[in-house]
């Protein structure tokens, strides 16, 4: 379903979609983004994704969602695969405090095998220099 | 505020996304912590699938690896993840609610070990686990 809602959006050159399709992408508003042929994927900023209310701030997990959606975005879009690949784990750094503010993430393929793909996720608000968090993931092909 | 003298539903009720998963107390012991995220449809990742969300789990685990490494202090501490890793062993049980027991692995002055098991219904056959670093700082007045 993921599969189809990717390949009926690669035919369009740039757009920016709301991953409702996906209830849990939804409750966390992920939206996906395409521009000058690369995606992003993005955490619109709301109430819920509140971890310390004074100062406000976004609770780390919902940070370590958004990367591992981008993560999972990235490889779907680049395998055409029919199955969505099985996450094997996911390492964070947190770097800076996330402000209660819309947040970004790009994932770079670092390698990709037959079996396995490993990716790198960096997430941002709004200095893409200033990384709020990283992630390492490793995925399952096939 | 310790979790000394605040339950940890009380704590969860402050965290929005806390409570927006669920989350809540099974089992609280001096050196670990069980906590339950009931399946709802809005944590599924394919609608109908019955499936949660890799994230929510791993915000769940974030969220008690914090109180565990919270509860290491008398004092109110300011508590900061500096590292977490989640390794996913197999899927959830479709409709199942998610438990996490957590422990603290070493405490020191400013940084914390924590780690947790997170489970279906059988603690003796994880789905997901997680060891997370934190750091503590005193709170400091805000200039």
């Amino acid at each position: 379903m993921i599969e189809a809602f990717l390949s009926k959006l690669k035919d369009q050159q740039d757009f920016d979609e709301s991953l409702e399709i996906s209830p849990y992408a939804k409750m966390m508003g992920f939206r996906l983004v395409r521009q000058d042929g690369q995606l992003t994927t993005v955490m619109k900023f709301h109430g819920d994704l509140v971890g310390s209310p004074f100062p406000p701030a976004l609770h780390g997990g919902t940070v370590a969602a958004l990367m591992e959606m981008s993560a999972l975005m990235q490889l779907v879009w680049n395998v055409d695969q029919i199955h969505i690949p099985k996450t094997i784990d996911i390492t964070i750094d947190y770097l800076r405090s996330g402000k209660p503010e819309d947040t970004f993430s790009k994932a770079r393929i670092y390698r990709q095998g037959r079996r396995y793909a490993t990716l790198h996720t960096e997430a941002w608000q709004s200095d893409p220099a200033k990384p709020i968090a990283s992630a390492m993931l490793h995925f399952q092909l096939g | 505020m310790t979790l000394e003298n605040k339950n940890f539903d009380e704590v969860v009720l402050m965290i929005p996304h806390a409570r927006r998963l669920g989350l809540r107390l099974l089992e609280r012991e001096d050196d670990y912590f069980v906590v339950e995220m009931p399946f709802t449809a809005d944590l599924e990742i394919i609608p109908g699938s019955g499936l949660m969300a890799n994230g929510a789990i791993t915000a769940m685990l974030d969220t008690v690896l914090g109180a565990v490494a919270y509860g290491q202090f008398e004092t109110f501490r300011r508590i900061v993840t500096l590292d977490l890793r989640v390794d996913y062993f197999e899927k959830p049980r479709p409709f199942s609610s998610v438990i996490t027991k957590c422990r603290c692995l070493k405490a020191m002055d400013r940084v914390i070990y924590v780690q947790g098991d997170v489970f279906c219904k059988d603690e003796q056959s994880p789905i997901a686990h997680g060891v997370a670093v934190f750091s503590s700082a005193e709170m400091e007045a805000r200039k």
